[in-house]
């Protein structure tokens, strides 16, 4: 497994639990967007910090 | 005919009664997602008991590992309590020593900390479940 599967994969889970759990979403389709919205976030945020990452001399 | 399509609106929810908001609460530290379930949130039960159950199996599978506190380490206590947002699942194995112990093999493997990554937040996650079963128990979510 590499890094970026393991953080899609997190990302996926934690998104759906999300999207289950939040208060301000009552039906499906209003579920699925949050859900889709915070794994962008999440596979987009931790793209650009990669991304950031790379050009660090550590 | 009214309905929640034509009004615009969503009915408030109705609260379940005390002993079952209770039961709901403590059945999802003992099977995750069992407290919807009981609250009669099936769909929504086996969507956050599997993802939970899922995320806490990966999370060995990419060798991570449980924590127990540590006296001299206090950073063990946080992620004990993490871990520990499980609840049976994580007492478990803690009882019987199964994932506890840390060989240098494992520490090595590049998925070793999101291992220990996986396995934290799936036991906080469960405990947000926990929460929301609550939530919906007492009449605040529908």
């Amino acid at each position: 497994m590499t890094h970026f599967t393991a953080m899609v994969l997190f990302s996926l889970l934690v998104s759906v639990a999300f999207a289950a759990l939040s208060s301000e979403h009552h039906t499906a389709p209003e579920r699925v967007k949050y859900g889709a919205k915070v794994f962008g976030y999440f596979v987009g945020v931790g793209f650009l910090i990669a991304c950031a990452l790379y050009f660090l001399p550590i | 005919m009214y309905s929640e399509e034509l009004s615009g609106q969503i009915a408030a929810p109705r609260p379940a009664p005390k002993a079952r908001t209770i039961a709901a609460t403590v059945a999802n530290f003992i099977v995750p997602g069992l407290g919807h379930v009981l609250l009669g949130r099936v769909i929504r039960g086996a969507i956050i008991g599997g993802v939970i159950i899922v995320m806490f199996a990966l999370g060995f599978v990419m060798e991570g590992h449980l924590y127990r506190p540590d006296p001299n380490e206090w950073l063990t206590w946080f992620f004990s309590f993490l871990n520990a947002g499980m609840g049976l699942p994580y007492l478990i194995c803690a009882l019987a020593d199964w994932g506890v112990q840390i060989t240098p093999e494992q520490a090595a493997k590049v998925t070793f900390e999101y291992g220990n990554t996986f396995l934290c937040v799936a036991g906080a996650l469960n405990m947000l479940a926990a929460m929301d079963a609550y939530d919906i128990g007492v009449g605040r979510k529908s």
